[in-house]
């Protein structure tokens, strides 16, 4: 326990005296106050107090509401998952580097303290850093909250242990690229590299599974066209064929195999979107999944009946938009309000997709990554000669 | 000669060292230090030593190696509890004071926080950096450096102190205060292996030493067994013609052309000879005219030992200084 006080002890002096501490304290503080001094009325938004008479109104949006998707939107996905996580990137990544330095190392190793527990130590240590700005940006946006929206969310201080795991996975990859290089800028530069290929993967999923679910809804539209034309009585459509083209000829049966190709043309890209879909799932299940891990803080705080409409997934068993339309309706007129609907389908289905993928899974799958990490670094540190 | 096992502080039987398949750092060390001495480590640059220091502390890992340290393998993490150690080019973290530092690398050596306490004041005292004690290390000289460098290593009362260049940076009073403090420690009855360029004082405080080269023990006994006193004279002439000088005396010695009667400086040196032996020389060169100044028998200095064993051949004479030298004929 004294060797574990000591690093600790060590790694907080170390980071203390580093000016990015200081620098991240001020901002997240700032961050703080600023949505402090947003507010919401019944006529639109407040500054201070000044009414700026446009944006959400109280009728829209509940004030705690509010100011939850303020400390989820500005607060946990623009600060503490970008800039402040960039920001703890750049102080904590010269941790091992310095750790490890010729001259610096020799003290440390060669104490009765196995290396595996040094490695992992100092690593917590460096945790200990997001931690602790973490736990002063929730403290004061709980009392934010509290005051100006009249909601003591004590859920709020679940971000803490979220924020903290999703710095974790970076950091991890951070630890073991600094003791492979001895580099501060290498680490930091290979790892910001890493964490961007990660947002890459998921933004290109989320890209997939949304053009999924606009194709198949378009599936699901043509196959209620092709419905409704096999439903029509033969006698009314022997009418309407005499009165409309008069030669013999079927517009239905022309019309049935127009929405026949585009059916099979949208399943074609159905079913190609599903693979590369399920090709990404499954490559993000073995990597940390940082978008998620903070997507996390808005599932638990903002349940799906507070968001704005527009925002929550489909119910399962309504009437897809746009379909009431009638069988004349030209195409002209009705792609671009079905091509909104169908869009504004697919990111209700694509919200609740990804709302509905487990904690386990977003955070047991990337804990697991980091493990791998951690006992890679721990193995190189433990054989490694200083 | 250390024989008794379980008198030993450090017992190395063969260790190697390899780095890669063409760095061969050590080849098979065997040496054996006894408890309650001061061990000296000497070895031309690149024989190995501070690999074999670092090998001793864990910080490298052997090839292969067997052997113990304070009666337990080498690379028992517990056993560095009782072993102190000052790494060459040590550093500290550059945003702790020295009494910050003192009281970190204790805790990593399971020091209690009240008795870190009370051996960080002494430690301080002991190596004269009280008044610094409360700056940053990022402040502090060399000197200061290794001074804290030292108090560090002695800590957490080690029974074994291990010291990698410990004067390196020091003034000469540091150097002396360092050499108190090693025969504090001898008398303590504590054990010091001590890895040092400087010769001198390798022999000043120094009980046993072993000379390193190459990857191997080459030479190991103790300080003063090594540097014997060897039959060995040396001539100095008032003026004259020292090349002449010296062939009277190879003549009168009989021992023509021969490295054992050279030239070393403004003297003639003479090995392996008796007081009774050199006499002939002596009238010799009195016959041919030479002022003798003087005559005096001298003693194999370590220096001496470590460049033979180094390079197989006896120390040669420092290059004369331009204009310092006499010893040419009138």
């Amino acid at each position: 326990m004294t060797q574990t006080l000591a690093i600790f002890t060590d790694a907080y002096r170390g980071l203390k005296a580093r000016k990015m501490f200081w620098i991240v304290l001020i901002i997240s503080g700032l961050v703080v106050a600023a949505f402090a001094c947003l507010g919401i009325t019944a006529k639109g938004l407040k500054f201070i107090v000044w009414e700026l008479q446009f944006g959400p109104t109280t009728r829209d949006v509940s004030p705690d509401v509010f100011y939850k998707s303020l400390f989820v939107g500005l607060g946990i996905k623009f600060w503490l998952a970008w800039l402040a996580t960039i920001l703890a990137l750049i102080s904590t990544a010269g941790l091992f580097p310095a750790f490890i330095a010729r001259g610096s190392i020799d003290l440390v190793v060669a104490r009765p303290i196995s290396r595996w527990r040094l490695f992992l130590t100092q690593y917590a240590a460096g945790l200990l850093f997001v931690t602790f700005q973490i736990g002063i940006f929730c403290l004061a946006s709980f009392m934010v909250i509290g005051i100006r929206g009249g909601a003591w969310e004590p859920g709020i201080f679940l971000a803490i242990p979220l924020v903290v795991c999703f710095f974790s996975y970076l950091f991890s990859i951070c630890a073991l690229l600094g003791l492979l290089t001895r580099s501060t800028v290498a680490s930091l530069l290979l790892t910001l590299l890493v964490w961007f290929l990660l947002f890459s993967l998921h933004t290109s999923e989320v890209g997939v599974l949304a053009f999924k679910f606009q194709a198949e809804n378009e599936l699901a539209r043509i196959r209620w066209q092709i419905d409704k034309l096999d439903a029509r009585p033969p006698a009314s459509q022997a009418a309407s064929d005499a009165q409309t083209t008069g030669a013999g000829q079927d517009p239905s049966a022309g019309e049935r195999k127009r929405l026949q190709d585009k059916y099979d043309e949208n399943a074609k890209v159905a079913k190609i979107m599903d693979t590369v879909g399920r090709v990404l799932y499954g490559v993000k299940t073995v990597v940390p999944k940082t978008s998620e891990t903070i997507g996390l803080v808005e599932r638990v705080l903002i349940r799906t009946a507070d968001l704005p409409p527009g925002k929550g997934p489909s119910s399962a068993d309504r009437p897809p938009d746009g379909w009431e339309r009638g069988e004349g309706d030209s195409p002209a007129d009705t792609r671009p309000a079905r091509s909104r609907s169908n869009a504004g389908a697919a990111t209700r289905e694509l919200a609740h997709t990804l709302r509905s993928r487990s904690v386990a899974w977003v955070i047991g799958t990337s804990l697991a990554f980091e493990a791998v990490i951690l006992l890679l670094g721990v193995w190189v540190f433990s054989r490694r000669d200083f | 000669m250390v024989t008794a096992t379980d008198g030993l502080a450090i017992d190395l039987h063969d260790v190697v060292k390899f780095y890669g398949r063409r760095v061969h750092a050590l080849r098979g060390v065997r040496m054996q230090v006894g408890r309650g001495e001061v061990f000296g480590l000497l070895g031309p640059n690149g024989a190995g030593k501070t690999t074999l220091v670092k090998i001793i502390m864990t910080v490298i890992r052997a090839t292969k190696a067997e052997g113990t340290i304070l009666g337990r393998r080498i690379g028992h993490k517990p056993t560095l509890q009782r072993v102190g150690y000052l790494p060459e080019d040590h550093r500290f973290p550059p945003y702790l004071t020295g009494r910050q530092a003192l009281h970190y690398y204790a805790a990593l050596s399971k020091v209690d926080r009240r008795t870190r306490r009370r051996r960080v004041e002494e430690l301080m005292t002991v190596v004269r950096m009280t008044e610094w004690a409360g700056r940053r290390v990022g402040t502090y000289s060399k000197g200061m450096m290794q001074r804290v460098g030292l108090a560090q290593a002695l800590m957490h009362d080690p029974e074994l102190i291990v010291l990698d260049e410990p004067t390196d940076g020091l003034d000469p009073m540091g150097r002396r205060e360092v050499r108190q403090v090693l025969a504090d420690l001898r008398g303590q009855g504590r054990t010091v292996f001590l890895n040092s360029h400087l010769l001198s004082e390798v022999e000043l405080v120094c009980d046993r030493v072993a000379i390193l080269d190459a990857g191997k023990i080459v030479r190991q006994g103790r300080t003063d067994e090594l540097t014997r006193t060897v039959r060995r004279y040396e001539i100095q002439l008032e003026g004259g013609d020292l090349q002449a000088a010296l062939e009277i005396v190879r003549k009168a010695l009989g021992r023509a052309a021969d490295e054992s009667v050279r030239l070393v400086g403004a003297c003639i040196r003479v090995e392996e000879v008796g007081a009774a032996d050199i006499q002939p020389a002596i009238d010799a060169l009195r016959a041919a005219g030479a002022v003798i100044a003087s005559i005096s028998p001298t003693r194999q200095s370590l220096e001496d030992l470590f460049v033979e064993v180094v390079t197989g051949s006896p120390a040669p004479a420092p290059p004369p200084l331009p204009g310092a030298m006499g010893g040419q004929g009138k």
